[in-house]
């Protein structure tokens, strides 16, 4: 099982993790239109090598953290807390 | 006939401990050390199983684990390797998918239409009459080859069939115990690793065990080397399954006291992998006859269990290996004629179907003899690298596979004879520097430099993978090399689709013996070089692992209230509800219905979801994630809302109260506990981290407990101490903290999922039994009684509240829920709001509504589906009840919006495919729709 | 022109040692190709197979970056069944099931279609429902399938605990009779023969690097060994089907997740009927060989990466004690990985782009196997006519742009 860095509590298997998966920005919900929200909710890069993504430390400090993963070989860099603000 | 020899130096049976077994019924002597193989081939017994296809007599191939000739059933235990097991005494020890015996076997017979039979010939027939084939499926059913498993033969389990697990965190994880592992080991334990050094085979060694007094004398000071060298924790008769990412070791132990196997999990900083060499069979005709053995079977079988393989031996030899092998069997005093690859000696066909008569040989000649023995060539035994990216190339000089260790990460090395070749004291000297240099990355300091250890020679050796004639190939599946040729004649050219059209490889070795083979002859067939043709994927588990090792001891844990056992000491029927076991009824859900209806009753409510919200933003939180409106909840009120997506689709509904200024407790489903709180909190981190809001989730910290019906509140003036419940005081929908039956901290709401007047106590978990016994002596003279899932379902039905999840799917939006009056799309935002103010208009998809059957009291399953006019599928039955109160059939359903109109009529299929008639009623309650009973 | 398989056929060359023509040949790469299909496993083959077979496009090629089903379609567990949740579902898989019960003959090759039927086990309430809902939306499209009792799930499998006391008890199942399993590698190489016979080109170890557009058309794709030119493209790959979409512009709702699986080593067979348990997340079926074969849900969460976990093979053996305790001492031998492209709504995305001449068979998640000769037929008749045939309308892929999503999720998570 691969190892996550959590930025508070350090390296931990995956499977203390809930995967909340690639981030996307939310559209303005005021002004968006369908085709935009819909490309929100349903589009997915899906990339082939490194993403951003998030992850939720379920069983650790509860924190949702930004996460660099390589999606070929599951390879991860150092992460952050979401709030910090790099998340969106 | 004893085949028994004399003691020998490196022995590992025990002569003073004799022991008896039995061989398809008959009783046999062994000796303690001797493998199930060894005791039978000491007896005189050559031939151990039949091959899968042809049911070919075979023996002894390798004596060791990879062996595909000697898979045995061992009392309920299928598969057993038998030239790896230990002799027990008293083991029943059978065949394997032989009848009526081994010596005779009907199936044989496939034998003689073997040319009619190549490899995938059932790919080619059977097509027609199809309805014949499944009568031919059966026959070749009866072909599965393998043991027996099944409630027939399991015993009851005893001390021994328990299965565990272990997790460990070595330094430095060494696969395999042959003299650079022993050395590898050695020397990161002196650098002040904890090792832990792994050994497939039953005593450490590899193959010094069989060796000469040099090798001998090497083995034991390597043995006491590891022995006095503290660090280093030595598992024998454990094999490395498998290395997964993060650098995390599957290891499988056998032969432990009480338990049948352990599975070690062990993240290693830097894992060590010295598998060793494997002996490569030769391909020629007749390489699959019993007394066809590798060079290397017979030194374990001479040298470890004085067994004498054979009386006149040829022994065809490329490597010193073979040499010995010869001198070793002269030794025995087995007559031996040698054959030397090297000068071009070859031996073209053994003869003989139970047991080898005679050889052919290169030259022509034919020799009588009861033994062949080949020393042809070595496979790496690179799986484990190769679990770790590593991508063997294939060396012409060695005539093997070497892994590239270029392609390895920095936790993963290799050491011994799968990296190169080298004498004893080479191999030690490498394994050596290896451990030195994973010692050096375990402590992940970057101070003092790499020392990559030098490299091993790589010593020139004939590359024999075919003869001159055609032979089997994969022993386990009956694949000969004919059958690759002709694979690769029809377009397989691939080894992995020739691999997958011929299975070769798929049997139980799973290539280890065999794979290299196969690349070559592919190779040869495509005109090809090896080196071009490729080699495999190897894909764990490195060797089969059972099912009960892997599962360890069965873990399934299940939530319980604080009042489960009283529950259970009153007779509760259990229903399984996710996580959480849950009282369906305490024996009949209609009359405590009716207790509710007439009286009042008390139902265990703790699995629904709560979390504690606290901070100055809370009701901006309520806000986003509810469709409804909670900017002027006041304190002491409680308000039922909906949560959805961001699509639109309902998930999850509860009420949340405000307790206090900054302080409110929301409810959730029971199912949605967990799921609503990480929804809450990723908004509150990641979109909003700006909002001062902390949410605790508290469902199993109150044991909750719903006291409902008319006499409610006459019940919980009993129990209350300082809550004022009277309506005027306590009106509906508002909350109140407390205490109860002296229990402080108690939080009290008015609210009526049963339709009833009704009280929801969140009580102190471990007062939860206190307050609900309280509550039974207290109102024992109201007839209170505790009503169970059951008794709440046929109440909130008739009442026409819905449940989420199954009045509602995954694709239902607010409006399909019937909860129009609900969205506030006066909102700024909500979560959902874009897509509910456009899509989810009324009048599109379908709509949660009541039904009134005819017949009345015809009772529709839930799931039944609803059909037009036309008779096309308009909706289903969502919930369905014969309602206690009312004497009728109660319904919910989701229908097509067009119809979910009241008075329209729909035909309900049965599921009996009958059909009845049903109207859409004019509301969801059936029971009370003006909800007076509630707000009493 | 390739021979016909038949006994006759096996006794002959038997006799005479006479070798079998291939079953496909290796041919040239041209410079174009009307139709070029990007994926040589089920889907990419049936799809030419139809092209040829029931519309005359033979000049097809199937470009495949590795060999012949090494992708998904030679490493699902083999599943076919049909009771699906869906009106739309149901009738499109049971088409699939049709043409997978008449494949044998119609190909000339023995795919060793194999009737178990099907279990689901319902361990709650919930499920049971569930289950209902589903037999009910089977028998009304007229599809084979019932709710039965645990008394009769152990008739089928005498090996299952159906123990009350179970931890998860076995409450009923949703039986479906006609369900089954299939020789997946003889499906693929099945239509590779019947496709290479009808003039099919299949070009392996052919990797599509570029698709080119211009004006909003597809005009060609650029390959390792080449471009070719053609208006016509279909994307019938799994796990990159994002990855070939983008080359032509066309982004997706798809994340790709590994699929575990592992097997067994033989045993006698014990096991007749395909069994599924959602809420164990594994499905077991016995093959003729005698290997019990081993499906899980996708692992949890998105990845390219199919070297499989060792905590996959720990949860997947608990699971299968916990339905049949007798089989502690089986062993498995071999585990392996799949990707799989999820949609949001569990159900394919399949038909004609905005890209002129670019279409699509993608978005399969766990169900392609079962769908690759309905969706080769479908897809055949959609690039052969230009229209999108009714049983795969509400499958398109503007589908997400107008919110319409396809209600199959509301099934169990483990569908096969």
């Amino acid at each position: 099982m691969i190892l996550l860095p959590c930025p508070w509590c350090g390296p931990r298997d995956a499977d203390e993790f809930g995967y909340a998966g690639e981030i996307r920005p939310r559209p303005d919900p005021s002004t968006t239109t369908p085709a935009e929200w819909r490309g929100y909710l349903y589009l997915r890069r899906n990339t082939a090598g490194w993403t951003r993504e998030r992850w939720f430390h379920r069983m650790g400090c509860r924190r949702y953290l930004v996460l660099e993963r390589d999606t070929t070989n599951n390879d991860v860099r150092p992460s952050t807390d979401a709030s910090s603000g790099s998340g969106s | 006939m004893s085949m028994r020899l004399g003691p020998r130096v490196g022995e590992v049976i025990d002569r003073d401990e004799p022991l008896s077994f039995t061989w398809n019924g008959r009783t046999y002597p062994g000796y303690a050390g001797d493998t199930i193989a060894s005791a039978l081939a000491a007896c005189g017994v050559r031939v151990f199983s039949r091959s899968f296809k042809y049911h070919r007599p075979r023996g002894l191939l390798t004596a060791s684990h990879l062996d595909p000739g000697c898979m045995v059933q061992v009392d309920d235990e299928p598969n057993v390797r038998g030239a790896h097991r230990r002799v027990r005494p008293g083991m029943d020890v059978r065949s394997q998918d032989t009848w009526p015996t081994l010596s005779f076997d009907v199936k044989a017979a496939n034998e003689l239409a073997r040319r009619m039979l190549p490899a995938g010939f059932y790919y080619k027939t059977f097509m027609s009459p199809g309805w014949l084939w499944p009568a031919y499926e059966r026959v070749l059913e009866r072909f599965a080859h393998g043991g027996v498993v099944g409630p027939g033969k399991v015993s009851a389990l005893d001390g021994n069939e328990r299965y565990d697990k272990r997790h460990a965190h070595p330094d430095v994880l060494v696969a395999g115990g042959g003299p650079a592992g022993m050395a590898a080991a050695v020397t990161a334990a002196r650098s002040g690793c904890s090792v832990m050094l792994v050994e497939e085979e039953l005593e450490l060694g590899g193959h010094l065990r069989w060796g000469d007094d040099v090798d001998l004398t090497a083995l034991s000071e390597l043995r006491g080397r590891v022995a006095a060298t503290p660090g280093i924790e030595v598992l024998t008769d454990a094999v490395v399954l498998g290395r997964y990412d993060g650098n995390e070791i599957s290891v499988l132990q056998r032969g432990l006291p009480h338990v049948a196997e352990r599975l070690v999990k062990a993240r290693a900083r830097t894992l060590v992998a010295a598998p060793g060499l494997i002996e490569r069979p030769y391909v020629f005709a007749g390489n699959d006859v019993p007394g066809v053995m590798l060079s290397t079977a017979v030194r374990r079988l001479v040298n470890l269990h004085a067994v004498k393989p054979g009386d006149r031996a040829v022994v065809l030899t490329a490597n010193a290996d073979g040499d010995a092998t010869a001198l070793d069997l002269e030794r025995a005093g087995v007559e031996v004629t040698r054959v030397d690859a090297r000068r071009g000696g070859d031996v073209t066909r053994a003869l003989g179907r139970g047991r080898v008569r005679a050889v052919e040989l290169g030259d022509g000649r034919r020799v009588e003899c009861d033994l062949l023995v080949t020393a042809t060539g070595w496979t790496s035994a690179v799986s484990l690298l190769t679990m770790a990216g590593d991508q063997p190339r294939y060396d012409d000089t060695a005539a093997r596979f070497r892994p590239d260790a270029s392609r390895l990460p920095s936790d993963v090395m290799a050491t011994g004879g799968v990296v190169g070749d080298g004498s004893c004291a080479q191999l030690v000297a490498h394994g050596e520097a290896t451990g030195r240099e994973a010692a050096r990355r375990s402590a992940q300091s970057s101070v003092t430099a790499s020392a990559a250890p030098p490299p091993l020679p790589v010593e020139p050796h004939p590359a024999l993978f075919r003869g001159r004639t055609h032979g089997m190939v994969d022993f386990s599946e009956d694949v000969s090399s004919k059958d690759l040729f002709t694979a690769v004649e029809e377009g397989f050219r691939c080894p992995e689709l020739a691999k997958r059209y011929t299975t070769a490889t798929m049997g139980p070795a799973q290539g280890k013996l065999e794979s290299v083979n196969v690349v070559a002859i592919i190779a040869e067939a495509t005109g090809a070089a090896i080196a071009e043709t490729g080699t495999t994927t190897w894909r764990p588990p490195y060797a089969p692992v059972s099912l009960g090792a892997l599962a360890g001891r069965l873990r399934e844990p299940t939530r319980l209230s604080p009042l489960a056992s009283w529950h259970h000491s009153h007779g509760a029927a259990p229903l399984v509800a996710g996580a959480w076991i849950r009282p369906d009824h305490y024996g009949d859900p209609v009359a405590e219905a009716a207790s509710v209806r007439d009286g009042v009753g008390i139902i265990d409510v703790t699995p629904i979801g709560k979390i504690d919200l606290r901070g100055p933003d809370v009701s901006r939180l309520l806000n986003l994630v509810y469709v409804n409106k909670w900017s002027k909840l006041e304190v002491g009120r409680v308000r039922y809302g909906v949560m959805c997506g961001e699509d639109g689709v309902v998930i999850d509904d509860g009420v949340t109260g405000r307790l206090a200024e900054d302080r409110y407790l929301m409810s959730t489903t029971s199912s949605g506990a967990v799921t609503v709180w990480e929804w809450l909190e990723s908004w509150l981190q990641t979109e909003r981290p700006q909002w001062r809001v902390h949410a605790t989730p508290v469902t199993t910290s109150y044991a909750s407990i719903n006291v409902a019906g008319p006499r409610s509140r006459d019940l919980l003036a009993r129990v209350v101490d300082d809550v004022d419940v009277a309506p005027e005081a306590f009106p509906y929908m508002h909350v109140r903290t407390g205490r109860l039956a002296g229990v402080p901290g108690c939080v009290v709401w008015r609210i009526g999922f049963t339709g009833e007047l009704s009280f929801e106590l969140h009580v102190p978990a471990g007062y939860g039994l206190h307050v609900w016994e309280r509550l039974l002596e207290a109102g024992r003279d109201l007839g209170v009684r505790p009503f169970g899932v059951e008794a709440q379902r046929i109440l909130r039905l008739e009442k026409g509240h819905l449940i989420v999840g199954q009045d509602t799917d995954a694709t239902t939006k607010a409006y399909g829920a019937a909860l129009d009056g609900l969205v506030k799309l006066d909102k700024d935002d909500f979560v959902g709001r874009p897509e509910l103010s456009w899509g989810g208009q009324p009048g599109d998809g379908q709509r949660l509504v009541g039904l009134r059957m005819s017949p009345d009291s015809l009772v529709p399953a839930e799931g039944s589906q609803l059909l037009d006019h036309r008779g096309l599928i308009c909706g289903r039955v969502t919930s369905s009840r014969l309602s206690p109160a009312l004497g009728r059939a109660v319904c919910l359903a989701q229908v097509e919006a067009a119809l979910a109109e009241p008075g329209r009529q729909v035909t309900v299929r049965l599921v009996d495919g009958g059909t009845a008639r049903a109207a859409v009623t004019e509301q969801l309650a059936q029971v009370d729709p003006e909800g007076v009973r509630l707000r009493a | 022109m390739a021979e016909a398989y038949s006994a006759l056929a096996l006794l002959r060359h038997g006799v005479t040692g006479r070798s079998w023509t291939p079953m496909w040949r290796e041919r040239p790469l041209e410079r174009g190709y009307p139709v070029v299909i990007i994926g040589g496993g089920v889907h990419g083959l049936a799809t030419a197979y139809y092209l040829a077979a029931n519309h005359g496009v033979t000049n097809v090629a199937v470009l495949d970056k590795g060999y012949l089903g090494g992708g998904g379609s030679g490493r699902n567990t083999a599943i076919l069944r049909s009771n699906y949740l869906t009106v739309e579902g149901v009738r499109f898989y049971d088409r699939s099931l049709e043409l997978y019960r008449g494949m044998a003959s119609a190909l000339n090759f023995n795919v060793m279609f194999s009737r178990r039927g099907h279990l689901t086990l319902a361990h709650s309430d919930t499920s049971l429902r569930t289950m209902r809902w589903r037999a009910e939306v089977n028998k009304a499209s007229g599809v084979d399938s019932e709710v039965i009792g645990p008394d009769e799930v152990k008739r089928l499998v005498p090996e299952m605990d159906t123990s009350a006391t179970a931890r998860y008890p076995v409450l009923g199942a949703l039986h479906h009779p006609p369900g089954g399993i299939v020789r997946h590698d003889a499906v693929v190489w099945g239509y590779a023969r019947a496709a290479d016979r009808l003039g099919v080109h299949l070009h392996q170890h052919t990797e599509v690097t570029g698709i080119e557009v211009s004006g909003g058309r597809v005009t060609g794709v650029r390959t390792n060994r080449g471009p070719i030119a053609t208006p016509v493209v279909l994307n019938a790959t799994a796990g990159w089907a994002s990855t070939v979409s983008d080359m032509a512009g066309v982004p997706l709702p798809v994340q790709t997740f590994p699929l575990q699986a592992a097997v067994t080593e033989p045993v006698k067979p014990f096991l007749r009927t395909v069994v599924v348990s959602g809420t164990l997340h594994v499905y077991v079926s016995q093959t003729a060989r005698g290997e019990l074969v081993f499906g899980a849900s996708v692992d949890p969460f998105a990845s390219y990466s199919t070297r499989g976990s060792l905590e996959f093979t720990e949860g997947l053996a608990g699971h299968v004690l916990q339905l049949m305790p007798s089989l502690a001492k089986l062993r498995l031998l071999r585990q392996w990985a799949g990707l799989c492209d999820m949609t949001p709504d569990f159900a394919p995305v399949m038909g004609a782009t905005d890209v002129a001449g670019f279409f699509l068979d993608v978005g399969w998640g766990t169900y392609g196997f079962k769908a690759g000769p309905v969706a080769g037929e479908a897809m055949a008749e959609c690039i052969a006519t230009g229209q999108t045939p009714e049983i795969i309308s509400a499958f398109g892929l503007d589908r997400f742009a107008q919110g319409r999503l396809v209600g199959e999720k509301g099934a169990a998570a483990v569908g096969h």
